[in-house]
């Protein structure tokens, strides 16, 4: 088992190296940051002095290792515009953006796990078309217009929500919901056809013949095997929301991570860039790790392969 | 109950009751004041001077004095830290300041402290408003309320640049004890707010400062609050959340007339829609774009016939809240010389398809063409882009013009005009059309830094009226200025954009002619005089 954590971290490091690699050239790709930066009052010569003062003379190479030298110590340099330090910023919008990735992922996960499964074991049912119906209606539904049709009926009809921010506790609801929903709907149809499939195994009937009843053979027997494709989804799902929701952030004004990246991305401000897309890919990166663990405590065949 | 009789509990009920009754009432008494602005985000730094963005300054001017500001009208100027100013001789500008004022630290506010700030700004290459300050040639302290200004030559709209970007004033010994960085986490300034608290590009609370030299604000607290989505700053208008929104979409308009307490009106955001035309492919990012293409906007009776194919008055219409023109010169700029082009009957008797034509025909293209290349962002500062280039191309087919039209993200379109090596013929910008600044980008000096022309006649008028201390000496500059426009015609205006500002009803506010959000002696309670 350590060897296994061992090797997927060493595997995790391997990827961030990479990352940080295409994070440093593909921001580069985009042209020169001076270009948009700069007012229309500079001149070449102002221009240059900035792209000197900044460090953007020197060659690539040389500037990918002060980057890195740099990045392991986690100074990722002094942002453009604002001119504080990049990581500090990035920092600055974490905790907004992992509350807001927990809460929904938490909705997500309590309505698709229950929705899913009685779906499965109800097959057919008026239940199971309802919530079919539910799934399709929360997949097709993009986040933007579900946002805002939230915002005109809790928060201007019934004057019930926050509209927008972070400061008030109950301003979490309609954009967790928002990005909950999403969730939900893709993981109940994927809840409900692990499930059916694994009802139908061998082993799920023979329990079944012991005289065992639904709620031991579903919990105790089929649902551990059924985990595995929900985790591996659930995982890259909430690798995804970890990363900021541009969409939802925008619309509920929620200062995450998303938003930051968005606006640096605009004004070229590599330090931001860089930082948020190394954060990132390290969140995204570790929950996988984890998930990983996780099959192997679940299926004891994945150690040992 | 020992000690007291049924009489004795009835008294201290009443007493209960009534205290119970007091608190809500007195606390009524002392509620206070808060205003909530939609800002449309990002906000940079508010170590001011280091930013360029002008909605960034929106908000540092509550938490700065500048030695002097713009008035709201835009006639004219207004002391901050200074009480009066003259100009000594061409070159000298004297500054007496306010005696006895400080920072929000306790810190002096004098001449020493006014010195090192323009020191600052003027030598930091860093700083995205330094090439501003320039032409400051010394600053020199005479006592400690009194500072002379000395610039490299004449410079009659000095004044504008002295209140423009950059002019905050800072504390120099908070400054240089916490440095930079630490500045910017927590900064202090002297003007009629403090900053409570921010959430970087998020949220910034100002309170009001109970010893500004004018007076505590009669708005206790101001608040910035980004919210980049329209749809969304009109519904937490709607819902009571924000009290402000400026920039409001016309689709949205009708809902916020119904809902009855907001207040909608409509002023000028100082800004114009053009389209640029490529005329050099010597200069500007524009010509490094595939080198071998020839754009057809080289020829002038091109461009003069996309000017007079272009019907102004239904462009306006089009984007709803605009008001056409010919020049970029906004009306309310006490100088300039625009009025004579800018005025209704001319801006509609330009429009000419006819001799759009015969203009395209003098330039060989009488069977039709040439093929024009246009981009354009689908929304930008100026509101509608998207929609207002699409009826655009569809007048210039109309009178034969073959329109390539591309439309972008507001995002690719920053890129494309901003990269070398992107642009063809035409494109969609919005630019600033105030006085003072107008003339600095048709200078020789500026075409290597943006998509601009170099003529050297134009160049020579330009600096001129930069430096033409006598005003009717200047205002003649002016009119050989617009032969330069019109002769080389660079820059196709089409109309001046005005904003649609919804506010609720509990305040009174008048909107300032420059288009910035900075809420002063134009935010009131409503009923109070402004």
């Amino acid at each position: 088992m350590q060897q296994f954590i061992a090797t997927r971290i060493v595997q995790g490091l391997i990827t961030l190296i990479i990352v940080s690699f295409l994070a440093f050239f593909l921001v580069r790709l985009k042209g020169d940051p001076v270009d948009i930066t700069a007012p229309p009052t500079f001149n070449e010569d102002q221009k240059q002095r900035l792209r000197e003062l900044w460090g953007f003379d020197k060659p690539l190479a040389e500037q990918y290792v002060i980057f890195i030298t740099r990045a392991v110590t986690g100074d990722f340099g002094i942002a453009y515009l604002s001119k504080r330090p990049a990581m500090e910023l990035v920092i600055e919008r974490l905790g907004a953006t992992w509350l807001l990735a927990g809460v929904a992922s938490l909705i997500g996960l309590s309505v698709a796990l229950p929705l899913g499964i009685i779906s499965s074991l109800k097959r057919n049912s008026l239940f199971d078309l309802g919530s079919t119906m539910l799934a399709s209606i929360g997949t097709a539904m993009p986040s933007f217009w579900l946002g805002l049709m939230m915002i005109i009926f809790f928060s201007v009809r019934l004057r019930l929500l926050p509209a927008f921010g972070a400061r008030d506790p109950s301003a979490i609801i309609m954009p967790s919901l928002t990005m909950g929903v999403g969730m939900a709907a893709y993981l109940s149809r994927l809840t409900r056809s692990a499930m059916l499939e694994v009802l139908n195994e061998d082993y799920v009937r023979t329990a079944y013949s012991k005289g065992l009843i639904t709620r031991t053979v579903v919990f105790r027997h089929a649902m551990k095997n059924a985990l595995i494709p929900i985790m591996t989804v659930f995982g890259l799902q909430l690798g995804w929301l970890l990363g900021g929701s541009v969409v939802v952030e925008s619309v509920f004004s929620w200062p995450g991570l998303g938003r930051l990246m968005i606006d640096s991305i605009g004004v070229r401000d590599n330090t931001v860039v860089q930082a948020a897309l190394l954060f990132f890919s390290l969140s995204f990166i570790s929950i996988n790790i984890v998930i990983d663990i996780l099959y192997a405590v679940i299926d004891p065949r994945i150690r040992f392969d | 109950m020992p000690g007291f009789n049924r009489k004795g509990i009835l008294v201290l009920a009443l007493i209960a009751v009534l205290a119970l009754l007091a608190v809500p009432l007195g606390a009524q008494d002392m509620e206070e004041t808060e205003f909530i602005f939609a800002h449309p985000g990002p906000i940079r730094t508010l170590d001011a001077p280091v930013t360029w963005f002008i909605s960034t300054h929106w908000l540092a001017n509550l938490l700065y004095d500048c030695l002097i500001w713009r008035t709201v009208d835009g006639s004219g100027y207004v002391g901050q830290a200074a009480e009066s100013w003259e100009n000594v001789d061409d070159t000298t500008w004297r500054f007496n300041l306010r005696p006895g004022n400080t920072f929000h630290n306790g810190e002096p506010l004098d001449a020493a402290a006014v010195k090192w700030n323009i020191d600052r700004v003027r030598t930091r290459e860093d700083f995205m408003v330094q090439p501003q300050w320039v032409d400051v040639a010394e600053v020199i302290v005479v006592d400690e309320t009194t500072v002379d200004i000395v610039t490299v030559g004449p410079t009659p709209y000095f004044e504008f640049i002295v209140s423009f970007n950059g002019c905050e004033l800072l504390p120099p010994g908070y400054v240089e004890e916490v440095g930079d960085e630490a500045f910017s986490r927590a900064p202090i300034g002297s003007g009629p707010y403090v900053l409570s608290e921010f959430t970087e590009s998020d949220r910034y609370v100002f309170e009001a400062w109970d010893d500004y030299w004018g007076g505590r604000p009669e708005i206790d607290r101001v608040i910035y609050q980004v919210i980049p989505e329209q749809s969304a700053q009109v519904a937490a208008l709607l819902a009571g959340q924000v009290d402000m929104v400026s920039n409001v979409p016309a689709v949205e308009l009708p809902g916020l007339e119904a809902a009855g307490d907001i207040v909608l009106t409509k002023e000028t955001a100082a800004v114009m829609q053009h389209i640029y035309l490529r005329v050099d492919t010597t200069a500007g990012n524009m010509a490094e774009t595939y080198p071998d293409f020839e754009p057809a906007t080289l020829d002038l009776n091109v461009r003069q016939a996309i000017s007079h194919a272009i019907d102004r008055d239904l462009l306006a219409e089009v984007h709803g809240a605009a008001v056409p023109r010919l020049g970029r010169i906004c009306p309310h700029f006490p100088e300039g010389g625009a009025d004579s082009f800018n005025n209704p009957e001319t801006v509609t008797a330009h429009y000419d398809p006819d001799l759009a034509r015969s203009l395209l025909a003098d330039a060989g293209y009488a069977d039709g063409g040439p093929t024009v290349y246009f981009d354009t962002p689908t929304v930008s500062r100026g509101g509608n882009e998207k929609e207002v280039a699409e009826v655009v191309s569809a007048m210039l087919e109309e009178v034969g013009f073959d329109v390539e039209l591309n439309v972008l993200d507001p995002a690719a379109f920053g890129e494309q005009i901003n990269s070398p090596g992107n642009n063809r013929d035409m494109m969609m910008v919005t630019l600033g059309c105030s006085v003072p600044l107008v003339p600095l980008f048709y200078r020789c000096v500026w075409p290597a830094a943006h998509h601009d022309v170099c003529v050297e006649e134009w160049d020579e008028v330009s600096n001129a009226i930069l430096s033409e201390m006598n005003s009717e000496t200047r205002l003649e500059l002016w009119g050989q200025w617009w032969d330069y426009w019109f002769g080389v015609l660079q820059n196709v205006t089409l109309y001046e954009v005005q904003a649609n500002i919804a506010y609720s009803s509990e305040f009174d506010f008048t909107p300032r002619k420059d288009g910035w959000y900075t809420f002063r002696e134009n935010l009131k309670l409503a009923g109070d005089d402004m």
